[in-house]
Parts: C-alpha cells; structure tokens; sequence
C-alpha cells in the first residue's frame, strides 16, 4: 500500500506541474480600422487607446443578437460597462442588400427603439472592419485592453442556443474578460467558439 | 402524423424582436415550408430488450441547411431531446458525413441540405408492460441560407410491442447509414503534431491514393474555436492537415474530427473516417522546446526512482540490500567502488535497450515498452538466468569470473565484487522493465516520438533515477553502518532470497504458460531441469581444486547438458506448440477487445472501458485484484451499463500495440474509458485506486444520452 500511496503522490505531482505550465494566451495587438458610424462620424481604434474597447458584431435580424437585445441583456451589458468608462463598439458588416444591411437612418431607428446603450453603431457594409478581424457571427465579440491588445475573442456567453431563458444559466464571457482584466488579474478564458449567425458578407 | 401547428417567422423589424417560436412539425417562412421534421424506425413493432433505430428526419426548403455535430464558423448543431419511458436508453446522435459550405467571407460552415436523417439506436428494458410505446423527441435547429432562423419540433411515433418484428423502412435508412463514417482501414495511421501556429495532422492510407479530393472535418469540444483547416503537402498517400489554433488553446495536442475523401469536394459518393474514436494523442512537436525537454528527463529520472519500489524488483532490492550489508565491512572507497560499478550496469543495461530501440525504430517496428516480455523466448531466457541465480544463492555452485575478465581488470582484488555488483546492476534492471512506473510511460511516450539523441537522454535519465539511491548510499556508507554485521546469518538470508528468485521464477513460468499452454511449459521446465544439472556440476566438479582433465570433462559435459537440452526441449518440442489464444480469461463482465468492437459500441453511444493488461505485468495484475474486480468498482460499471473491453498484450499483438501507441504508451498497464459518444476518451494513472474510477464514472450519468 506505502508504494502505492508514494507513486500516487509522484504522479499528481507530475500532472499538476504539466498543467501550471500551460500558460494563459498572450494577446496580440488589435488591427486598427476607421468605420463611420450612424451618424456618419469616424471612429477608429487608435483614438481610443488608453480605453477598454469592445467590439460587438451586430446583425438586427439574427435570432442570436435578437436573444441578447429582446431579453435587454446586451443593453445592460452595455450600459453597465460604458459607464465604467469602456468604449463600447457595435459593428454591423452586412453587405447590401444582404440581412443585416442598415442604412444610417434604419439603423438610428434600431439603436432607438432597442435603447441601445453602446457608445457607437458602425455601418461597415465593405466588410472591411470585420474582416480585419476575421469576424465570423452575429455576435461575435472582441475585447481590447488599455494597450490596445486583443483580450478576449468569442461567443458572448456560454450557452449557444437562440433561446434567451438561457441567458441567467450561462456566464458571460464577455463580463467575466472584463472584470477580471480591470482588477489586474489575467484573462482566464481568453478564447472561445464565437455562436450565432454568419456575418452576412460581399 | 399529428396536425401542422403553424408558425410564422416573421422578420420584420422590430416586430419579430420578441416573438418566439411555436411547436411546429413544419417550420414556416414567409408562407414557405422551410423545414419539416418527423420521426421514423427501422423496425414496424418494438421486442422487449432488442434494440433498433430511430431516425429524426429534417426536410429543408432548396437553398438552405441545418448544422452538423460542429457546425463551423457560424450556426448551432441540431439537437434531440427524447422523452422515453423509464428503463430507455437513447444512444448518440449518428451524424451522416456533413456537405461543407463556404459563405461570402471566407465562412465555413458543416451542414446538410435537402435531407438528412440523425440515426440514434433505442434500447428499450427486456420487461415492457402495456401493448404499446410512445417515443417522442424534441428537436431544436438552426436553418439558414441566407439568414438563420431557429426551429424546434416535437415529433414523436408509437410502436406496438410484439415478440417478433420486421423491418421497416429499410431504404431511408440504408440511404443515410452509407453516409455515416465509419473506422479507419487497417492501414491508416494518423499522427498530430503542435508548434506555433497550432495543430499539424499527418495521415496515410494506401485507400486514400485514388481519393482526388481529400479533407479534415474538424468536430471539436464545444466553446473551442479552430481555424480552417487546410490541406498543407500531400504526397501520394500521404497528407498533411494544417489547424490553426489560438495561442490560448496550447493545451490541445489533437481534434476528434472526420477524414472526408471523394472524387470532389462534398461529392455525395465520397466517404468519410471518423478518427473520434480512436483518439490520436498527440506525438509532441519535434521541435520540441528545452523547458519541455526537462521536464520530461525529470519525469524519466522520478520514474527511473520509483522502479526501485514496484514490485517485479523487489525480489532484487533485496539482493542489493544484502550486497550493501556484505560491504559494509570493507573499506569505503571499496564500497563506494561497488556502488559505481552497480550503477554502471544499471545505466549500461538502459543505454543498451536505448540503442536497441533505436535501431528498431529506424528499421520500421513498433516499439513499445517492456516488449520484450511479449517474446516468449526472453521469458525464457530470463527464467533461465533467475534459476541460475536463484541456484547461486542455494550455493549449488559459486560464479567464478574467467581468469582472463578478471586478470584485464583492475588489478585489485576487488575486481571480483566489482563485476558482480554491474551484473546485478544489469539484472535489477532487466527485471524492471514490465512495470512501467507511474508517468515513466508519459515520458516514454514523448520519447519514442523523438529522435535517437533524445531515446539516449531518456533512457540515461531513467537510468540515474534509478541508481540515484544506490550512489547516494554507497557514497554515504555511514548510513551503511546502521546495517548490521556480516555473520551467520547472511547465508541463511542469501538462501532465503534464493526462495525469492524461485518465486520470481513461477511468475516468469506462468507468463509462459499463459503464451503457450501446459506442454510448453512442461518442455520449458524440462530445459531449466537441464540448466540446473548443469549448474551443479558446475559447482561440483568445475572446481580449481580438480584435476585440468576432470575439469575439461565436467565443462565439456555441462555444455553438451545445455545445448542439447536447448536443442531438443526448445527448439524441437517448446517451438513446435502453437500460441494459445486469449490467454486472460475473460469473465466478471469482461469482453475481448478489438479495435472494430469498440469503433461499433462507440458508435451506438455505448459508454466503454478498456483494461490494457498483460499476463506477465504485475502492476496490471495488482490494479484488477485490488481494484477492477472489487465488488464495489464492479457493481458501478454494471450499474452504469459500462462495456468493459480487456486488450491482452501478453503476446504482443499488434493492433494493441497500435492502441499502445495511439495514447502515447509504450506499454501496458493502460486504462481508458471512453465516456460515450463523442466525448473524448479518460485516461486512467497506471496506479488505480477505488475512488480514482469511482469519481470518473460519476460523471458518466451524464453523458449518456438524454434519458427521462
């Protein structure tokens, strides 16, 4: 039994030390772009540097983003963290003609009647923002630190279903890159699988 | 079927922000029918206990799909929920080989159109009251083309229950069963390889050469995120896949996923390999970094230590104990000398198999570790060198080094000690080889995917582990004096050890007989008969004190003794006895292992586990009586429904060598459950305990299907 029990000690040993040297992702710096938003003012990401920037990727008649904007979660989120000071981006790249695609007046109308409260909805029809970043869903969720690298890429929560019930069970990866980022602590889930539908490119 | 509920998907904005979908049998868009769900069963009437299929069927609008088990950049998997009486079993969703589509952006997506059938074996309990059963599911799915739109249907059929049934529709089902992938061939072989950019995998088949299109179809665990995978070299038969990994998922060495080959790209008549199940773990970059490269020397040195403790060389710990108390009355550089020269037999033992399993590997083999003992004739060998030690210690006859090995010595008179404490060295080594110590075999594993240079550094690292001890004692021989003085007492010891050896040897004879059978066995112990007479004319006549002629005469019998023994009793009898088969007998549960047996369980959802064990390995042995055939453990595989699959090595076959190999393993013992359908497989430390298995079994209830 003592030999047993010894062995068993080595090999946990040996198992933890494997695990303590995977280490977490090292964030590469966020490609800059310039994008008009709805109201036909530029933004770009290198005026934000020293901010928390997210990016959101946007498609109004995805059943995904309709999840997180009829149940008022992304609202929330939204308003939560722009009053924390973080530069909140929405990005819409549906090309014309494509599911998606807003004019600036459609899309003023959108960011009324949802009260949406990011700090600004880009129309990139081009798709050039969104294939700067490989963006690939609606939503597809991007967040840059202060040094302006990437520190979170992925899906919003962890439930990836069109179902907003699931929104109170799921964690949000988004909010948990944040907090954990603004308290100085690492990223702990730095990547996931983004959900929801493809972006509706040219 | 029931009646079409409607619904309407209406997309308008922001009218349709709130609405919700309704239950629905046919999904509508737009006035269109976009999907229509229903359920069907390859049997008319359900028996009591015999499983059959069932198969949810999802018709699509032309133009849009629904997503495969992992549906790409964008869209979610179908997914089915039974609801079945208690005592059902629902088995895992059988997924046909996916079309792979690419949308404006360079968005990849795996996903059907048209048609598609998701096959799920049901197991109804051998006991059924009532005259029928109600099998409902509900189905969730995300269908798109050029936007999405979720769906969800509950469908359902009712069966009678009957004592006989027939078939029913045979051809849907034959249609969509030549789509599911299936195993490997035989000559497939697959590795993957990590470096910076993420995941290389490298596969070969001779079936693949007439493939003009040839693809990897990732399937990974939900919430990680790959890349395109694309296809990198291709070289006749052999092909190079590269994955793109993030940085923050260094973690994964390898991705369950299919291997799809066809004459074009999503060609209806192509096929596909599911190399889920059996899983690739992952050959290390060759590249391998230093940091790594210590780690795994430091894995190599503890492993090399713990050898000393396992059992197959406690029997030699004694012996070597028993040397220390011997020198603990000579002087100490004298001491300090023997412990150098056991260490040097130790290390030229290891260094040795390291050469030899590199020429091995250059030429092409399998290696594996402790293969040695799957060869009957080292069994052989080796029972013979135990006898003849064990005999030694009986004092039948002293080991008398030749005159002319002692005289190139150093000239001291403790050459003599010396070359007797290498060969023990040698020995303690030779017997530790089929017990793979705890992450020795991790160590091991990461080796024989590197190259010569690194085998040598392994094994050096193994080596010193294992001398480690021994060094440190012979260099502190104050510790040695708490030993106690040579007296009597020593032969009695020395004979008591002997007793050990012979021990040893019925061990070593019981792998044989289970390699062989009974009359090989016989004609083996009649061969190590021979050997002993041989022995005691050694130590009765081949004495300095006899006369040259006498000596002449006792060497030249003893020679004949043992060639001709070797010659008749091995050669002609012990060689013509053919193998025996399935030499661990099966029992308690336990079903023989094959590589297509658990491709097929595998693919029913079966939760199965696998015990990789050997006659000859006493670790392995160990883990069944105090573990594995417990009531408790038992009682928890049978409870869950578990299959449990026993791969004996003890003859070395091949395909287990193989399976070896897949997990990264030189040798057995190996442990492996698979948690049911697409989960990927547990790997068990080569030491069980109760609650080891217990805890992980725990977590099987969960996975298996959806059950009410």
């Amino acid at each position: 039994m003592k030999i047993r029990s010894i062995a068993f000690v080595f090999f946990s040993l040996a198992a933890a030390a494997l695990y303590a040297a995977e280490s977490p992702a090292v964030g590469s710096a966020a490609p800059d772009f310039s994008v008009p938003d709805v109201n036909g003012e530029t933004h770009s990401l290198s005026q934000y540097k020293g901010k928390y920037v997210v990016l959101e990727w946007f498609n109004p008649e995805c059943p995904f983003v309709k999840k997180h904007y009829g149940s008022g979660n992304m609202q929330k989120l939204q308003g939560e963290y722009t009053g924390k000071g973080v530069v909140w981006l929405t990005v819409d790249s549906s090309a014309p003609g494509a599911e998606g695609n807003l004019s600036p007046e459609q899309a003023q109308k959108v960011m009324k009647d949802w009260k949406t409260k990011q700090t600004a909805l880009l129309l990139d029809p081009d798709g050039k923002a969104g294939r700067t970043y490989n963006a690939r869903n609606t939503p597809h969720m991007f967040v840059i630190n202060p040094e302006g690298k990437v520190i979170y890429e992925g899906a919003i929560d962890s439930k990836a279903t069109p179902n907003p019930n699931d929104i109170s069970s799921s964690t949000n990866y988004v909010k948990v890159a944040l907090d954990e980022s603004m308290s100085g602590k690492p990223v702990s889930n730095a990547n996931t699988r983004p959900y929801g539908c493809s972006i509706k490119y040219k | 079927m029931g009646a079409i509920k409607r619904l309407v998907g209406v997309i308008a904005l922001p009218a349709a922000l709130l609405c919700t979908a309704n239950v629905a049998l046919a999904q509508l868009y737009q006035g269109a029918q976009l999907v229509q769900a229903d359920t069907i069963a390859n049997v008319n009437a359900v028996v009591p206990g015999e499983p059959f299929l069932v198969g949810v069927r999802l018709k699509m609008a032309p133009g849009w799909h629904t997503y495969w088990r992992y549906p790409g950049d964008a869209g979610i998997p179908t997914e089915i929920k039974w609801q079945l009486p208690p005592g059902w079993h629902a088995g895992e969703i059988q997924w046909p080989i996916p079309l792979k589509l690419t949308e404006p952006g360079d968005i990849q997506i795996y996903g059907y159109q048209n048609e598609g059938l998701l096959i799920q074996q049901i197991t109804p309990p051998k006991n059924i009251g009532g005259s029928t059963a109600t099998l409902s599911a509900k189905v969730n799915w995300l269908v798109c083309e050029k936007i999405c739109i979720p769906g969800e249907a509950t469908v359902g059929l009712t069966l009678p229950i009957v004592s006989t049934n027939t078939a029913a529709n045979a051809d849907l089902f034959a249609r969509f069963q030549k789509r599911l992938p299936r195993s490997p061939g035989a000559n497939f072989s697959a590795s993957w390889k990590k470096d910076a950019n993420g995941l290389l995998l490298t596969i070969s088949s001779p079936e693949l050469s007439k493939s003009s299109s040839v693809e990897f179809f990732p399937s990974p665990k939900e919430s990680l995120a790959v890349g395109h995978p694309r296809l990198e070299t291709r070289n006749s038969d052999q092909f190079a896949f590269r994955v793109p990994l993030d940085a923050s998922n260094r973690s994964i060495d390898s991705l369950p996923g299919l291997i799809v080959f066809g004459n074009s790209p999503n060609d209806p008549d192509g096929s596909a390999w599911d190399i889920s199940a059996g899983p690739q773990i992952a050959a290390n970059d060759n590249h391998s970094s230093l940091r790594e490269l210590v780690r795994f020397l430091v894995f190599g040195f503890i492993g090399g230590f713990i050898l000393n403790l396992m059992p197959c060389v406690l029997p030699v710990i004694s012996l070597k104990i028993f040397g220390f108390v011997q020198q603990a009355g000579q002087s100490r550089t004298r001491i300090f000398r023997s412990g150098l020269a056991f260490v040097a037999g130790i290390f030229i033992w290891f260094i040795g198999l390291a050469l030899v399993l590199v020429a091995l590997k250059s030429a092409g083999r399998e290696i594996t570790w402790a293969f040695q003992f799957t060869n009957a004739y080292f069994v052989l060998v080796m029972s013979a060198v135990v006898l003849i030690f064990a005999l030694n210690l009986f004092g039948v006859f002293e080991i008398s080094v030749p005159q002319w090995l002692s005289r190139g010595a150093i000239a001291s008179g403790s050459a003599h000690g010396d070359i007797g404490s290498f060969f023990q060295g040698v020995f303690a080594t030779i017997l530790a080889t089929p017990c793979t110590a705890p992450f020795l075999g991790t160590a091991l594993g990461f080796a024989f995917t590197q190259s010569a240079t690194i085998i040598l550094l392994m094994f050096a690292a193994i080596a010193a582990g294992m001398s480690a001890p021994y060094l440190l004692l012979t260099a502190q021989p104050a510790w040695l004096k708490f030993l106690p003085k040579p007296g009597m007492w020593m032969e009695r010891v020395k004979q008591l050890m002997g007793f050990l050896l012979i021990a040893t040897l019925l061990f070593l004879l019981s792998v044989l007989g289970a390699q062989r059978g009974v009359s090989a066995l016989i004609w083996a112990s009649a061969f190590l008969l021979v050997v002993s007479i041989a022995c005691w004319i050694k130590g009765a006549f081949l004495v300095p004190s006899a006369t040259f002629r006498a000596r002449v005469i006792a060497f030249v019998v003893m020679v004949a003794l043992v060639l001709g023994g070797a010659a008749y009793f091995i050669g002609e009898k012990f060689q013509s006895v053919s193998m025996v088969a399935a030499a661990n007998a099966l029992g308690n549960g336990w079903e023989k292992f094959t590589p297509d047996r658990l491709a097929s369980e595998i693919q029913q959802g079966h939760p199965v586990f696998i015990d990789f064990t050997a006659e000859w390995c006493i670790t392995c042995k160990f883990n069944e009586s105090t573990v594995l055939e417990t009531d408790t453990v038992r009682g928890a595989f049978s409870e869950r429904q578990i299959v449990k699959l026993k791969a004996d090595w003890t003859n070395g076959d091949p395909t287990i060598t193989k399976m070896l190999k897949q997990f990264g393993r030189p040798g057995v013992p190996l442990y492996v459950l698979y948690p049911g359908g697409s989960a990927q497989p547990y790997v068990f430390p080569e030491l069980l305990t109760k609650n080891i298995i217990l805890e992980k079994l725990e977590t099987i209830n969960h996975t298996i299907a959806y059950q009410p």
